[in-house]
């Protein structure tokens, strides 16, 4: 029976020879678990992408309501906690996921010729999951809501030149209005989605296209000099996509499901109070992702300065990250032999810990 | 019968130039109203009105050098809503017995003010700003004194209008 119908498709399509094509993809055999991270964030993406859809069922994007909305998904709709909940820690450990895979790629020097398109399409991916976080932040409607979309709204006003306009821009108006909800909105669930949904595949694309390089450990036994562009195209041994390496992302993937499950179903979704212009003693806190950021605001005061922490720092940041293997061209891939860049690598990484930490400490004191 | 591009490279331009030509015309055609539709909040007229704060009289009697936070409410049109805008103006008296009506938004990126009496300062929750209880900035990153209100004294009404003083890039309240 099966048989049959199998044959129907291919006498038609030649759907196994598509299936086996796709399945048949030769990973490097020796890292596997390292590879687990790609697939991992794709999983994590469809996972936010079902959620997400389903809490439309009762979310609505105006300010006053946002927040009860909210409220009543968590309290009042059928297992709508754990719905919320998922989304919640789904987005938290993509982002946190993002940040493995970006470190297993640059300490593996994946990202150099032939694979440097690979590398600026993940950039495109991280900027718009971040962007992601922080619009879903600013959805809830909740106080912390409210005063994320004022800052970064006035931080997107010292942008040079076009800051005002930007503002205006995007708040639809010079306050934070219904139409600022209904732009984070649409970015939210339409603009920023259809482009993970259209560069997920294009990095996978052209991942399989140069095959993958994964760590320099699958090249000891290749006699190719480092700078052959052929050596790093030739791991030592390797194992098709499907069941092999499949079967790790698939164990991964369930693994961490189970902890953003637990974690849904235990702690759920903070909602937070509802947002009051009026409060007096309230203490404006960004997402965790966001605390490096949020302190590196603290260290440039004045007229002359505020431009280097709200525009240049995190813009040149990122053009850096962005070109990065354009500007790293050595041929070196493995950690040991190319010190500088590993180095940089674990102290960018611990700035970054530490940063976010003391970020995250309480900075007002109680109002008396 | 046309030829086919492979038989005529000059029929091969026209064709690419034709299949270029097309995709330009509709990308253009959406770009214009879509850039239109992003932009219009730029050429729509800021909904400016007068709110009542209170009587001068009784402002008047506040301690000197204590801010007092009195809350003002703006009836504005927003988007195609009408909404009221709830926020705080510091009322501040010096020793001349001059009166000032700060925002209590900080200079650097909006965040809500809180007044340490201890400290005699408005401390910032966000990334530590400090102003003194003029208004000037004496700590902390923000860049310029407080916001002042744009406020005008009727029949012994002080009137506040939902815009700052002095605020080139038109931050909003
Ligand atoms: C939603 C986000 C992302 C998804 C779904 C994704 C998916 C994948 C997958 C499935 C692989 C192959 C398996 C693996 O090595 O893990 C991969 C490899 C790779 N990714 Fe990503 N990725 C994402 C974000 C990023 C980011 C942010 C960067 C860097 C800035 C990046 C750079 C790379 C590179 C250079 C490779 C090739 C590694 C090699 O050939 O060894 N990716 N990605
Ligand atoms: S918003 Fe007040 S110090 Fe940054």
């Amino acid at each position: 029976m099966f048989k049959k119908i199998q044959n129907w498709f291919d006498e038609r399509i030649e759907l196994t020879e598509l299936i086996n094509e796709f399945n048949g993809e030769r990973i490097p055999a020796r890292g596997g678990w390292a590879y687990t991270f790609g697939s991992l964030l794709a999983f994590l993406f469809i996972i936010q992408v079902v959620t997400g859809i389903f809490l439309l069922f009762y979310y609505v994007p105006y300010f006053p309501m946002a927040r009860n909305a909210t409220y009543y998904i968590k309290h009042h709709v059928l297992l709508g906690n754990i719905l919320l909940g998922i989304h919640l820690w789904g987005a938290f450990t993509m982002i946190f996921i993002l940040l493995v895979h970006m470190s297993r790629v640059y300490f593996s020097g994946a990202y150099k010729k032939p694979r440097e398109l690979q590398w600026v399409v993940g950039m495109v991916l991280f900027s718009v999951v971040v962007v992601l976080g922080l619009t879903g932040y600013m959805l809830i409607g909740n106080e912390n809501s409210w005063w994320t979309i004022n800052v970064l709204t006035n931080v997107a006003a010292h942008t040079p030149v076009i800051g005002g306009f930007l503002r205006i821009i995007v708040r639809g108006g010079t306050e934070t209005s219904v139409i600022t909800m209904q732009h984070i909105f649409a970015v939210h669930v339409w603009l920023l989605p259809i482009v993970v949904i259209m560069f997920i595949p294009i990095h996978i694309f052209l991942i399989r296209k140069t095959g993958e390089q994964g760590l320099p450990l699958e090249y000891k036994n290749s006699k190719l000099a480092d700078d052959d562009i052929n050596k790093w195209k030739h791991p030592d041994a390797t194992v098709p996509f499907f069941p092999d390496q499949l079967y790790k992302d698939m164990i991964v993937a369930l693994c961490v499901f189970a902890v953003v499950y637990l974690l849904a179903v235990v702690y759920g979704a903070e909602i937070g109070p509802m947002y009051r212009p009026l409060a007096l003693n309230f203490a404006p806190e960004a997402d965790w992702y966001f605390l490096a950021n949020e302190e590196l605001l603290k260290y440039f005061p004045g007229h002359g300065l505020i431009i280097f922490s709200t525009f240049l720092v995190p813009t040149i940041g990122f053009a850096i990250l962005f070109a990065l293997p354009f500007i790293d061209r050595g041929h070196e891939r493995s950690p040991l032999k190319r010190p500088a860049a590993t180095v940089l690598g674990i102290l960018f990484l611990l700035l970054l810990v530490y940063l976010t930490l003391i970020g995250g400490e309480p900075k007002a004191p109680a109002t008396v | 019968m046309t030829k086919s591009s492979e038989e005529s490279p000059s029929r091969r331009t026209f064709m690419m130039v034709v299949i270029g030509l097309i995709s330009a015309i509709v990308g253009v055609a959406l770009a214009i109203p879509i850039l239109g539709e992003v932009l219009s909040p730029l050429f729509k007229k800021r909904d400016i009105v007068w709110s009542e704060l209170g009587k001068v009289s009784d402002l008047e009697n506040i301690e000197p050098l204590v801010p007092k936070f009195v809350p003002v409410y703006f009836r504005v049109k927003e988007g195609w809503t009408v909404n009221t805008l709830p926020r705080q103006v510091i009322v501040v008296k010096d020793i001349t017995g001059k009166l000032y009506f700060f925002s209590n938004q900080c200079t650097h990126l909006g965040c809500p003010l809180h007044w340490m009496p201890a400290r005699q300062k408005f401390m910032c929750p966000c990334h530590g700003g400090m102003f003194n209880v003029l208004g000037k900035v004496v700590g902390g990153p923000p860049p310029r004194p407080l916001f002042v209100w744009v406020h005008k004294i009727e029949n012994g009404t002080v009137l506040i209008q939902n815009k700052f003083l002095d605020n080139p890039k038109e931050r909003g309240v």
